[in-house]
């Protein structure tokens, strides 16, 4: 099980991946931008992708709707401050499969991830 | 600026603190900020725009903005680097953004990117006759200070 994750905050990012190492989940790969992910996901193939929203040269949303509009079906979880009614049903019909407010336990994300990819641990 | 915007922030603190630090901030007497960085070592700061505008800051001396940055991290750290840095940017991105959501507009709040600046000796200036308003908090990883400036359009 292999997962990307995508959030311009390092630390964010630290604690996403520990967090996946609940969930069971210790091969991942980084990205800090949109861009970025679009670009190692034409070269890798994830099981899931944790993404931000709100981040430098292409927001998550862009991103999302990118990679579903290039046929891309890897589950995505939207892991973002963005928590009106409204961001949270822009993602789910822009083929998020998921979608978790910041701030969060490490639980609640591996709680998150085991719910989409299936348990792996 | 309407003092009930300030609740929204405060709860928001509480809610990130407690949440990605395991810390229990205890709010201080509301007060009139003046945007300077009044002895603050790393400022993190954010800029709200749409129905109402505004910009949130949070000043930490150093001893708090590595607190944040060990229990955020899980890692020692003794002096203020990109890690630190990036640690006490996510904080405010948090605060602004849960914040943000609980005034629920439609077409909601946009947050900005977040900047922070390391010292003490600068100004944040915002439009002549901008009030912001400072609300010190106490908590187990130090002390900081929240400030607002929040406008409707």
């Amino acid at each position: 099980m292999k997962a990307l994750v995508v959030d311009d905050s390092m630390t964010i990012r630290r604690i996403v991946i520990k967090a996946l190492g609940m969930a069971g989940i210790n091969d991942t790969a980084e990205a800090a931008d949109g861009e970025e992910a679009i670009k190692t996901l034409q070269g890798d193939t994830f099981d899931v992708i944790l993404l931000d929203w709100n981040m430098p040269k292409m927001t998550g949303i862009e991103t999302l709707k990118t990679l579903r509009g290039n046929g891309n079906k890897t589950p995505v979880i939207m892991v973002t401050t963005e928590a009106e009614k409204s961001r949270v049903i822009e993602a789910i019909k822009s083929g998020a499969n998921d979608y978790l407010i910041k701030p969060f336990s490490p639980d609640q994300l591996a709680a998150k991830v085991k719910n989409v990819v299936g348990a792996v641990a | 600026m309407d003092v009930k915007c300030i609740n929204p922030f405060v709860e928001s603190v509480d809610t990130v603190f407690q949440t990605m630090l395991n810390v229990q901030p205890r709010r201080q007497k509301l007060k009139l900020g003046n945007g300077q960085g009044n002895g603050a070592a790393v400022t993190s700061l954010v800029g709200i725009s749409g129905q109402v505008q505004g910009v949130v800051v949070l000043r930490f001396p150093a001893e708090t903005a590595l607190q944040i940055a060990e229990r955020m991290l899980g890692i020692e750290v003794s002096v203020i680097n990109a890690e630190v840095v990036d640690a006490v940017s996510e904080i405010v991105n948090m605060v602004a953004g849960s914040a943000k959501a609980k005034f629920d507009y439609d077409p909601p709040l946009e947050l900005g990117l977040p900047t922070v600046v390391q010292g003490s000796d600068y100004k944040v200036k915002y439009p002549s006759g901008t009030t912001w308003l400072e609300v010190p908090f106490e908590s187990d990883a130090g002390n900081f200070r929240m400030e607002l400036t929040f406008e409707s359009n």
